[in-house]
């Protein structure tokens, strides 16, 4: 059997197994969605969001981008934050990266790869602000790991830094922004920043409202 | 013209099969310590009876093998062959019952390893027991079925003995039949036809009557007495009735059950053995092979034949000799009774211990050296319950030792279940406990061991959306979350309109 067909033989099983469990999931699960996250992560195939979180459908509202990019120009991003934070007011904003993340790599590499170099750019600024502390590290791996790292923190303030959030956080005092980093190797997150709504915002990024 | 062509195959196929079965009727009655001519009429009830009602175009039903063992203790536990045939036709009336219960699933519940072990083990014992009857001597027809003989000697010991009483001629005929065996089968594998399609043991047979007479002409001392040799009655004397005065007899209908349950179970092993050989693909329905092999067992106990069941070795033979429906089992049935009829003299010719060297090259195939090698490279949990049962077979009888094979078998089935069936991680005080796979009431005691882990002040989530929990489990983890409340230990159980257990179930709002 080709595998095309195969996953569409088990999408049709797993419906089937929901149904012969509950038979009104679907149609319940069709009336609204109220997801508690929303979650900003990576394309890779390897970091499948509700696998690794152990969340059902209806927990979770996705965007991903390659390295998880918060993009102020990214009309796509943009739309899928505001309607997350201001129509489905989700309490938690979860920026997930990668260790050995392909489109970190990129960023440290001098390779022209065609168009994604303009993607690719955004992380080569992090690269070029903390260039001292990522030269230091030795070896190529940990450098990467650390640029991922780096990334992450700065796609949180990224977030902070957009009206949307900045309003939410000032009249509905949420959502809680946490930069998290996902290991493939071992398949556990780790923790690296969490802002809550009372985080001060550097004043060149402040908007009054 | 379509159906005079494919008759062409299967006219020359049933000769083929007749030949093959021919030694192996008579061979398997010798193991069973039965009469001679009740395993040829259980060949020709298995081709002409079974062969018609069955719904395989290719398998070759009769005596089998793998119920010699049981036969021997049955005749010797309940007396007379006439009481025996009696719960043959019991055991008959059983498979048909079973067809109506839909048992054809029957043979899916026994664990592969246990099935295997069983059939090991009889491979053994055949070789074990026949060695005796090779050399020549048959003094003890008792308790051939178990290890521990009541003559207060075992299989070993007798077989010493009979070292020490061998007969010369006999065991000339026994090493020569094997030595053809041996190398006949070596030369089908090449591939040259006319191997293939004779049987070596038929040639090993032949070879065995001419050698016989040779020594009879030139030296008498080696020749074989009659005693030695199949003593066929004329046609009608092999005939039989069962003795219906044993009715009341409870062992008669134990004997039953077991003959029934073995022959359904080796039925339906051949039967899917076949399928996946038949060139044509068919597939046979496995509650009407019940019924067949039912009525089959019914009429030969009737007649005093042994029982019966599919058999893979004249199966094979059967599609190897090219047939291509069922006309060709049927008249193997009909050359059988065609040769019992009119020339039993010829096959009172044969020495006995060709036929024992028959015996030993089928429980050397059932024994599988190859095989026990690949189940002890397998999982632990596979061959165990396949070596247990071999061993407990060996030295107590096929039904405990089977029953014992299962035992182990399922003891190590819940060993494996319970492996790693519940997560629990924390991260400081916060602690999740997760079924990832079904959880019985075994799991009790792990269960247990985690939560006593847990800290005073915690708070812990429970999940068990996603899996089948025990009544006794979830028992256990409400209690828990009531005695957590004294002990400031929060618990919180992840809920789910999927769950399977009302513990972790959400209903709709």
């Amino acid at each position: 059997m080709k595998n095309i067909n195969k996953i569409l033989l088990e999408n049709k099983a797993w419906a089937q197994s929901k149904i012969d469990l509950d038979s009104e999931y679907f149609t319940k699960m069709a009336i609204d969605q109220k997801p508690e996250y929303l979650w900003v992560g990576c394309s890779d195939s390897r970091v499948p969001p509700s696998e690794i979180t152990n969340t059902d459908p209806g927990q979770m509202f996705v965007h991903r981008n390659i390295a998880n990019l918060v993009i102020h120009t990214d009309l796509n991003f943009l739309s899928v934050l505001q309607y997350a934070v201001e129509n489905l007011e989700v309490p938690h904003i979860i920026i997930c990266g990668h260790y050995n993340c392909g489109g970190v790599k990129a960023a440290l590499s001098n390779q022209s790869l065609g168009l994604i170099n303009n993607w690719v750019r955004n992380i080569k600024d992090i690269y070029f602000t903390h260039k001292t502390d990522v030269d230091s590290i030795p070896t190529e791996k940990e450098r990467v790991n650390r640029l991922v790292e780096l990334n992450v923190i700065e796609q949180v303030k990224n977030l902070a830094h957009t009206s949307i959030v900045q309003n939410a956080w000032k009249s509905h005092k949420r959502p809680h922004i946490h930069g998290w980093v996902y290991d493939l190797n071992t398949g556990m997150i780790k923790q690296l920043i969490c802002l809550d709504p009372e985080t001060e915002v550097d004043s060149a990024y402040r908007y009054d409202f | 013209m379509k159906a005079l062509s494919s008759f062409k195959y299967d006219f020359r196929a049933s000769l083929v099969v007749f030949l093959v079965a021919l030694p192996l009727c008579l061979g398997i009655a010798l193991a069973s310590n039965a009469p001679l001519s009740s395993g040829l009429l259980a060949g020709m009830v298995g081709g002409i009876v079974v062969g018609f009602l069955s719904n395989s175009q290719v398998t070759v039903s009769g005596p089998a093998a793998g119920l010699a063992v049981i036969v021997t203790s049955a005749i010797y536990d309940l007396g007379s062959f006439g009481v025996f045939s009696l719960s043959v036709v019991i055991a008959g009336v059983m498979q048909i019952i079973f067809s109506f219960v839909k048992g054809g699933r029957l043979g899916y519940y026994f664990p592969t390893s246990v099935i295997k072990g069983m059939l090991a083990a009889i491979g053994i014992i055949l070789i074990l027991k026949q060695l005796p009857h090779a050399l020549g001597f048959d003094a003890d027809f008792m308790g051939d079925e178990s290890f521990f003989q009541r003559d207060g000697k075992n299989t070993f010991t007798e077989i010493l003995w009979a070292l020490e009483s061998t007969h010369l001629g006999a065991s000339l005929i026994a090493l020569m039949s094997l030595g053809i065996m041996i190398s006949w089968e070596k030369l089908a594998k090449s591939g040259k036809e006319i191997f293939q399609l004779v049987p070596g043991a038929l040639i090993a047979v032949v070879a065995s009557v001419l050698m016989n007479l040779f020594f009879e002409k030139f030296i008498p001392n080696l020749s074989i007495l009659d005693q030695h040799l199949v003593q066929l009655p004329n046609f009608k004397a092999g005939f039989s009735l069962p003795d219906f005065s044993a009715f009341n007899n409870p062992k008669v209908y134990l004997t039953a059950f077991v003959i029934a349950i073995v022959a359904s179970i080796e039925s339906l092993l051949s039967i899917e053995a076949a399928d996946k050989i038949d060139p044509q693909g068919r597939i046979t329905n496995k509650n009407r092979e019940l019924f067949a092999q039912g009525v089959g067992n019914t009429i030969t106990g009737l007649i005093g034949g042994l029982p019966m069941a599919a058999v893979i070795v004249r199966t094979s033979a059967n599609i190897a000799g090219g047939a291509k429906s069922k006309f060709s089992t049927i008249f193997h049935g009909l050359w059988l009774l065609l040769c019992v009829a009119t020339i039993p003299h010829v096959l009172n010719l044969i020495p006995l211990s060709s036929l024992a060297a028959i015996l030993l090259v089928v429980g050397y195939k059932l024994a599988g050296p190859e095989m026990m090698k690949s189940m002890y490279k397998k999982d632990w949990n596979q061959f165990a319950p396949y070596a247990l049962t071999i061993i407990a077979i060996l030295f107590t009888d096929l039904l405990t030792g089977i029953l014992i094979g299962m035992i182990v078998g399922f003891v190590f089935v819940i060993r494996s279940s319970l492996h790693k069936s519940i997560v629990m991680v924390n991260e400081g005080n916060q602690y999740l406990i997760r079924f990832h796979k079904d959880v019985s009431f075994l799991q009790k005691s792990n269960l247990l061991k985690m939560f006593d882990q847990i800290p005073e002040g915690a708070s812990v989530v429970i999940d068990g959306t996603k899996v089948y929990i025990d009544f006794d489990i979830a028992e256990l983890v409400e209690e828990f979350q009531k005695r957590s409340a004294g002990k400031n230990i929060s618990v919180e159980l992840k809920k789910s309109t999927l769950a399977l257990n009302t513990t972790f179930l959400e209903k709709h709002a």
